[in-house]
């Protein structure tokens, strides 16, 4: 097992941002039925979602939330060594988008600057690169960014998919301090499950495929630039890997969930949710929840929920969390780590564009 | 495993009356044989068989005795 420790690296901020519009279920009755649209909504959880305006980026929800981080932490950009943004909805083919939020925060050239293509485990592997890069450099502050609007790559009559999905950014500050408390970390991947979510056109594997719709093979209908989840068999490795990993790090670790504060699971669906804690024999007091108001908000999922839950709950002061992401690749991360609730703001909404990037 | 026991399970699992579930039923003729109750039997192998199953394999059940036979 991979067991990651940072000691010297703190999250010294939270800031999530999501889009205006909100999306609640019923205008899906008239195409799947009001009966089987409350089915969904029972297993999964989700009773609405934020979706992103036709011009608007997982980047441009990254940037506010990004901004208004370090305004509010009194934080200069110039001052920022590293920019990590983590999405599967980046602004271009190329370049990483992490360039363009580089100019746009203001931040020095003297900086190392990328994207990273992960979406629902990405939060987690994105802490790691960070603190990873900081650990080996002379870099006393980054960025994690991160942002999906999942909607824009979903079939709009994909039932596995279409209604589960909400779009989100926000941004971490990681900070050297030498009283930071431990981040320890693991992960595991596992791409022998590659297709199982997989968007198969619009790279270079499959150049030329037609935009036509045509039905797949669990009979929902898409083109293959659509996503195409195979959420029985994501189902099937999330309920049996992640408890196990969770198992076999709070062992290494000789601890357990008594141990934690909140233990934050990527919000796949609330089935999963509550399966995993179950095996976890984790109480649901201690596991927020997000997606009943946002969806599965993929990279975002689990910032957002802990930004929803410091809000809502009216949390104080530092508490311990025990993070947990898993998504496309197969991939799977855990995060154990101590955030102060006063560096979490508030979810915020916008509907703001970056103009100048429309080429 | 019995038979018995494997059965009361798959009730539980389907929400049916004790008894109500048959081994020949088919599974297509189940009115609550969704997608729900597929996430369900995933949970219901992998807990009480130790048994993981794929989308594939669960295309490949199409009757109770599939099912039951699959849960060894």
């Amino acid at each position: 097992m991979i067991q990651a420790e940072f000691l010297d690296i703190a999250i010294a901020g939270i800031a999530c941002c999501v889009p205006g519009r909100e999306e609640a279920l019923d205008k899906y009755h008239a195409v799947f039925g009001a009966e089987s649209v409350e089915k969904f909504s029972q297993t999964t959880g989700v009773l609405k979602r934020r979706i992103a305006g036709e011009k608007q980026t997982a980047s441009d929800l990254a940037f506010l939330a990004a901004e208004k981080l370090l305004r509010e932490k009194k934080v200069d950009p110039q001052g920022i060594g590293a920019l990590i943004f983590v999405t599967q909805t980046p602004d271009y083919r190329l370049p990483s988008t992490a360039y363009v939020l580089q100019a746009r925060l203001g931040m020095p050239i003297d900086s190392i600057c990328y994207d990273v293509n992960l979406g629902c485990s990405g939060y987690t592997f994105g802490l790691h690169l960070l603190a990873s890069i900081m650990e080996t450099s002379g870099i006393a502050r980054g960025l994690l960014l991160f942002g999906d609007t999942a909607n824009k790559f979903i079939a709009p009559e994909d039932k596995s998919a279409c209604m589960l999905f909400g779009d989100a950014g926000g941004a971490t500050l990681l900070e050297k301090r030498a009283d930071a408390a431990p981040m320890r970390m693991t992960f595991r991947s596992d791409g022998s499950a590659y297709k199982a979510v997989v968007i198969p056109a619009g790279g270079y594997r499959n150049m030329g495929v037609g935009h036509e719709n045509r039905p797949w093979e669990d009979g929902c209908t898409r083109t293959a630039y659509d996503l195409n989840m195979n959420g029985t068999n994501v189902f099937a490795h999330m309920i049996s890997e992640a408890p196990k990993l969770l198992k076999e790090y709070l062992e290494a670790q000789q601890k357990s969930v008594e141990d934690y504060d909140h233990v934050v699971l990527h919000q796949a669906n609330a089935f999963i949710i509550k399966q995993v804690a179950k095996r976890m024999k984790c109480p649901m007091e201690k596991v927020p929840i997000s997606m009943d108001r946002y969806g599965n908000t993929s990279v975002a999922s689990i910032p957002l929920t802990i930004a929803d839950a410091c809000t809502r709950e009216g949390l104080h002061g530092q508490a311990t969390y025990l993070m947990c992401g898993l998504g496309g690749g197969l991939s799977l991360g855990v995060v154990d780590t101590v955030i102060d609730s006063a560096d979490v703001l508030p979810v915020m909404v916008s509907d703001v564009y970056f103009d100048d990037g429309i080429l | 495993m019995t038979t018995e026991k494997k059965l009361a399970l798959l009730e539980d699992m389907l929400e049916m009356d004790a008894g109500e579930l048959k081994a020949d039923a088919m599974l297509a003729d189940l009115d609550n044989w969704d997608s729900m109750a597929k996430l369900s039997l995933i949970v219901l192998l992998d807990e009480e068989c130790g048994k993981t199953i794929t989308s594939d394999g669960i295309k490949k059940l199409s009757s109770v005795q599939d099912i039951l036979d699959y849960m060894g």
